[in-house]
């Protein structure tokens, strides 16, 4: 700074005060004056010298210019001129040097502006103050501010970004720039902007947050799309930006339809010729920037929504037709290649298309065929070239199909010999002279190969004609001979890069695919040519060929199967083990990784070499290299004891992978079986459940039925316990014999009574008998006293025989109902035992059964059910016999009721005549004490008695047949009850 | 892929209380037990359909740790609704709502439709803050209220389309200025006709921008 300082100060030196004095004077009236008009003349000044004395005045104004942005804010032309000085002195672009003796200081005065910066920025209110001025609308404010924080982005970014991050809405006011009607504010904005995100996640999401992408897609569409100026371009850098390496902006962009929003930005007419320079750096931005979205790199998931979103907008086809199109320049064409390329890339439903799309020529042929002619055609540009080859690349990642397609162009089978084939034109490409050609076309061929073990097998059938009257060559053959006889043929480029090539190729081939090993191996001469170039001590060039060898040699033992029997895996390690030895052999081998080119090529799949003597390794190839590198080493150091017991272990484990296998099927074969039971138990499980549902359902109603007979039972067990009859026997049969029991006591008893009635009435009948034979006597002296009791014990009996008659009649009927009432009980009782046996029978063997013998189970409740609606029916019938015999019970209650009653009375009355009896015998013995006194005194008189006695037993004569009669039927009664 | 509007969302509150969660359960039908920390802003985004419109949802989830807060703040302006994340189990995150409320009341539009959410409603046993205390919070501040399991999906799916509706109703009250997209709405390009009409009448320039 001091020499700087020193250059100036000559050059001012003289007469005039010198810039920095001149400088210190203005800044005092800044801080000093208190008019305004002075303040912004002077700053207006400072102005001026800034770009001439920018050290002066950013070392000694800078203090100043901020107090007035501070206190001046009313005044839109002073607050102008501050921002504009501080501009001049942070800012490196006004800065050009007039001599050239300053050139040495270019680099200090670099320094100088972001020196400044980084003291303006110490600050963080001075960037929110600036950030307050930019919503300042005024132009003289606005402008010279957007400039400023521009310049502050530019020196010290990261700092700057990260203060504008933390202070309120800083990123949103930036946005809003883009607003500004005014262009010159809108396109600085932009340039604002694009260093406000560049490298900074968070700043990006906000500003796409802020709309940006609606507002530039806006602004590329108004400016006419590629075809606008330099706006377009600061527009799609700035887009470029927010996506690149931001997720979460791409998913955004991708997720707010923007993607379709990009297809008309490849609409480019027929004519394409004079494309102006602004348009070119348009187009390659914008197809940058579906790159971008699209780049191997980004996350898988991310990369294949967008690259679906492309086809289905129409953005790949609109690509593809550029790539058809005549006359666009050979750049925007090889990054269309490239776009193309990325945008299919692992995508089905694209490479589909992409195999699909035809060029416009006369005939029609596929766009794969016209691009591999630029392939292998050395005067095409090596970028071009390239990119072609990535292109195929991107077509046949994880694209069986399209493998398939392609080896298929080569197969004897499906050979067209008419029309040009992408197999032809890379065969012609293999063993063409240009050594470009055969690394190209061996890389392509080996992505046909790449991870797939069908297609390697494919390409073996493929044969090729030498010449007339040689027999044909396999076309693994053709390539060994090629690299054994390499050094014969005349070929323009590197001899190197035909061998690196080929050597890819043969090692993809080979790897994983021991048949194509034997093929290999099955040529003698290929085995010494490999261990001869391994051994060879060659020079740095040819150690990439020798680390390739080795490799190839590599998986010819890590791929063997032992089919060949000079060359199984054994042999092929004592011959390294004799020829080049293993250390020497794994030090040739790490060759390959060593190379600067193949650390090169591991970082990205597109084929991008910055000279064509640098093209040697592919990305996929690289994959494999790093795969196979390790095995083989383990292969080669494995002893041959270790081998051999690795061999029986292989062999037991084929064994056991026999065994293991068998009983896998008999276990599959199980499986099925135990799954066709399953189904069967399945269905007989829910069958089951049916059935017990329906058994569960007519348990239920046999317990209803049950329940419903048990209350009928116990009306009438109650019926019959109220008038002590027989009819109980409808409840269980115990009850019902004690029920019996108790009836035949009580019908005991009631024949005791009679008995003892009986009884009573032969006494009676006795005591008759007696005073029959007494009242004669009687009567002859006492006739007219002793008629009237007499005459009324006769009337009593009378009543009371004919009641004894009635009664006697009503027992009878009442003993035969009885007997009726019995004997239909006893079938009633004979009814109920053999139901209940049949119902309990059903309902205990049902649930036993129920689980082990369904259809069994089915029958019985079908029996079951019949013998409940049977046994409904016999309950009905039984219950309305009961209300008969109810009705009948109830009457011969009555009846025995009033018979009783009636009993009683007679007892009564028996009772009263035996008083009656017993006072006539009072009477009788007072008379025969009258009689005998009488006798006395008529013998005493002297007059005969005895006539008197038979006149008394003439009068009892009808007595004696009444009571006779009486007697007869007492009898009869006897007889009755007994029976 | 045509919507009739747009709405931007953004998902706030305490870090740990599953904002990313409840966004990767509603856009992608997934839950992680393990989630990274966010930092600064995730985007993501999902189309719903209400009253027979289809209505994309633009969310951004904020990370919730206090050093992102300022970048956070960039986000309110925009966003026609919020989704204010607790977590039931840890009281905290409940107590500092009211901050989080004054942060989004300041720098947001005075529209924006404010959804709170009491999430993982599925550890009902380790349950911190009862479900009455969020419905009266949400009452006092004015807010819909849900409790919601990002982990078992409940309730996430109406959070995210009850906010919706709310910002639906609300321009169909006419509340919200649909032409302005700062608001965090934006008319859909098959609906940019329709509602010509309707920018006219509230004087507002033309809907050139969407298309």
């Amino acid at each position: 700074m001091y020499l700087l300082r020193g250059v100036m100060g000559a050059q001012s030196a003289g007469p005039q005060p010198s810039g920095a004095e001149t400088v210190q004077k203005l800044c005092d009236r800044v801080a000093s004056s208190t008019l305004l008009d002075d303040r912004r003349d002077a700053v207006r000044a400072l102005k001026s010298l800034s770009r001439k004395y920018r050290l002066e005045v950013g070392s000694q104004a800078m203090e100043h210019l901020v107090n007035v942005l501070q206190t001046d804010r009313s005044d839109v032309e002073i607050i102008g001129y501050a921002l504009d000085t501080l501009h001049n002195i942070m800012s490196n672009e006004m800065d050009e040097p007039d001599d050239s003796e300053e050139e040495n200081s270019q680099s200090q005065t670099d320094d100088l502006g972001s020196q400044f910066t980084e003291i303006f920025i110490k600050q963080q209110e001075n960037i929110t103050l600036l950030l307050s001025y930019l919503e300042e609308f005024d132009f003289q404010v606005r402008w010279p501010g957007v400039k400023l924080v521009t310049t502050l982005l530019k020196q010290q970014g990261p700092a700057v970004q990260q203060i504008i991050l933390v202070s309120p809405m800083g990123v949103s006011r930036l946005m809003d720039l883009l607003a500004d009607s005014r262009e010159v504010i809108r396109n600085d904005g932009l340039l604002l902007l694009q260093q406000l995100t560049k490298g900074n996640a968070a700043i990006q999401k906000i500003v796409a947050f802020e709309n940006a992408f609606e507002r530039l897609l806006d602004i590329i569409t108004d400016e006419g799309n590629s075809d606008g100026g330099i706006v377009v371009e600061d527009c799609l850098i700035l887009l470029q930006y927010l996506l690149k390496n931001n997720n979460s902006n791409q998913n955004f962009f991708k997720e707010g339809s923007y993607i379709q929003r990009m297809k008309p930005w490849f609409e480019v007419g027929d004519d394409n010729t004079g494309w102006s320079a602004q348009k070119v750096t348009n187009l390659h931005l914008m197809l940058q920037l579906v790159r971008v979205l699209v780049s191997p790199m980004n996350p898988p998931g991310a990369t294949s929504s967008c690259q679906k979103s492309m086809f289905q907008c129409g953005l790949l086809q609109q690509l593809c037709t550029i790539l058809m199109a005549t006359g666009v320049p050979a750049d925007i064409l090889t990054e269309t290649i490239n776009t193309v390329s990325e945008v299919i890339r692992g995508c089905q439903i694209n490479q589909d298309y992409f195999a699909s799309v035809n060029a416009p020529s006369n005939p029609p042929r596929p766009a794969i065929v016209v691009l591999l002619m630029s392939m292998v055609n050395e005067r095409q540009p090596f970028v071009l070239r390239c990119a072609v080859l990535y292109c195929f690349q991107c077509f046949l990642y994880r694209n069986q199909k399209g493998q398939g397609e392609i080896v298929a162009t080569l197969l004897p089978s499906t050979i067209d010999a008419n029309a040009v084939s992408a197999g032809q034109l890379l065969c012609g490409g293999l063993f063409s002279v240009d050594s470009l050609s055969n690394w190209c076309a061996a890389v392509a061929l080996a992505h046909a190969l790449q991870g797939n073990a069908t297609q390697k097998e494919q390409l073996l059938r493929v044969q090729l004609a030498t010449s007339i009257g040689n027999p044909p060559v396999s076309l693994l053959q053709q390539c060994t001979n090629i690299l054994s006889q390499g050094d014969k043929i005349n070929r323009r480029g590197s001899k190197i890069q035909t061998r690196v090539g080929l050597l890819m190729l043969l090692c993809t081939w080979l790897s994983n695919c021991p048949i194509a090993v034997t093929h290999f191996l099955h040529n003698p001469s290929n085995v010494p040519f490999l261990t001869a170039q391994i051994s060879e001590n060659l020079g740095e060039e040819e150690q990439l060929v020798q680390g390739l060898c080795a490799l190839l040699l590599g998986i010819c033992i890590y791929n063997n199967d032992n089919s060949l029997e000079n060359y199984t895996k054994e042999k092929l390690k004592q011959l390294i083990e004799k020829r080049i030895g293993k250390e020497n052999f794994t030090e040739k081998l790490s060759f390959i990784p060593k190379h600067e080119l193949y650390s090169k090529a591991a970082q990205k799949p597109q084929p991008n070499f910055s000279s064509p003597d640098h093209m040697m390794f592919d990305h996929e190839f690289t994959k494999l290299v790093k795969e196979l590198e390790v095995v083989i080493i383990k292969a080669i150091y494995k002893s041959t004891e270790e081998d051999k017991k690795e061999e029986e272990v292989k062999k037991t484990l084929e064994h056991h992978d026999n065994i293991v296998t068998h009983y896998k099927n008999v276990i599959r074969e199980q499986d099925l079986q135990i799954e066709e039971l399953k189904q069967q138990v399945m269905a007989l499980n829910s069958q089951n459940e049916q059935f017990q549902v329906t058994v569960t359902q007519q348990l239920s109603q046999i317990q209803q039925h049950k329940d419903q007979y048990n209350l009928l039972k116990i009306k009438q067990g109650k019926d019959n316990q109220l008038h002590s009859s027989h009819v109980e026997g409808a409840q269980i049969n115990g009850i019902q014999s004690e029920e019996m029991i108790r009836l035949r006591e009580e019908i005991e008893e009631l024949r005791k009574e009679q008995d003892i009635l009986q009884g009573q009435l032969a006494e009676k009948d006795g005591l008759i008998a007696n005073l029959k034979s007494a009242q004669p006597e009687v009567r002859t002296e006492r006739s007219p006293p002793e008629g009237v009791p007499a005459d009324g014990s006769s009337e009593n009996a009378m009543e009371l025989y004919k009641e004894l008659e009635a009664l006697r009649s009503q027992i009878q009927a009442q003993s035969l109902e009885i007997n009726g009432l019995q004997t239909e009980r006893q079938e009633l009782l004979h009814k109920i035992e053999t139901v209940t046996a049949a119902s309990a029978l059903a309902s205990g063997d049902s649930t036993a059964v129920a689980a082990s013998k369904v259809a069994e189970l089915e029958e019985r409740l079908v029996a079951s059910l019949k013998e409940t609606n049977s046994l409904k029916d016999e309950v009905k019938t039984l219950s309305e016999e009961k209300s008969a015999l109810k009705q009948q019970v109830d009457s011969s209650n009555s009846t025995a009721a009033i018979s009783q009653n009636e009993n009683k009375k007679l007892e009564q009355m028996l009772a009263d005549s035996k008083k009656e009896q017993d006072d006539l015998l009072i009477l009788l013995a007072d008379q025969d004490q009258k009689l005998t006194a009488l006798k006395n005194k008529l013998k005493e008189l002297g007059e005969p008695v005895e006539d008197e006695d038979d006149l008394e037993s003439g009068d009892q004569g009808d007595d004696d047949v009444e009571s006779g009669d009486q007697g007869d039927e007492d009898d009869e009664k006897e007889e009755l009850e007994e029976d | 892929m045509a919507y009739a509007y747009l709405f931007k969302y953004i998902i706030i509150g305490d870090t740990g209380v599953g904002k990313s969660c409840l966004l990767l359960q509603f856009t992608d039908k997934r839950f992680q037990p393990v989630h990274d920390l966010t930092i600064g802003v995730e985007f993501g985004a999902r189309m719903i359909t209400i009253d027979g419109k289809q209505i994309k949802l633009q969310i951004w989830d904020t990370a919730g740790q206090e050093s992102f807060r300022s970048i956070t703040r960039s986000y309110y302006r925009g966003a026609a609704g919020a989704l204010l994340v607790y977590d039931i189990t840890r009281r905290d995150t409940f107590n500092h709502l009211t901050t989080w409320l004054e942060d989004a009341r300041q720098h947001s539009n005075s529209n924006m439709v404010i959804m709170l959410i009491g999430n993982k409603s599925d550890l009902e046993s380790r349950r911190e803050v009862k479900k009455e205390e969020g419905e009266a919070f949400a009452r006092e501040h004015g807010l819909i209220f849900m409790e919601t399991s990002a982990k078992t999906a409940s309730n996430v799916e109406e959070a995210f389309i009850n906010t919706a509706k709310e910002i639906y109703e609300k321009i169909q009250e006419g509340v919200f200025d649909i032409n302005n997209e700062a608001n965090g709405i934006k008319i859909g390009p098959q609906h940019a006709a329709t509602n010509a009409s309707l920018s006219g009448n509230q004087g507002g320039h033309t809907s050139g921008g969407c298309c």
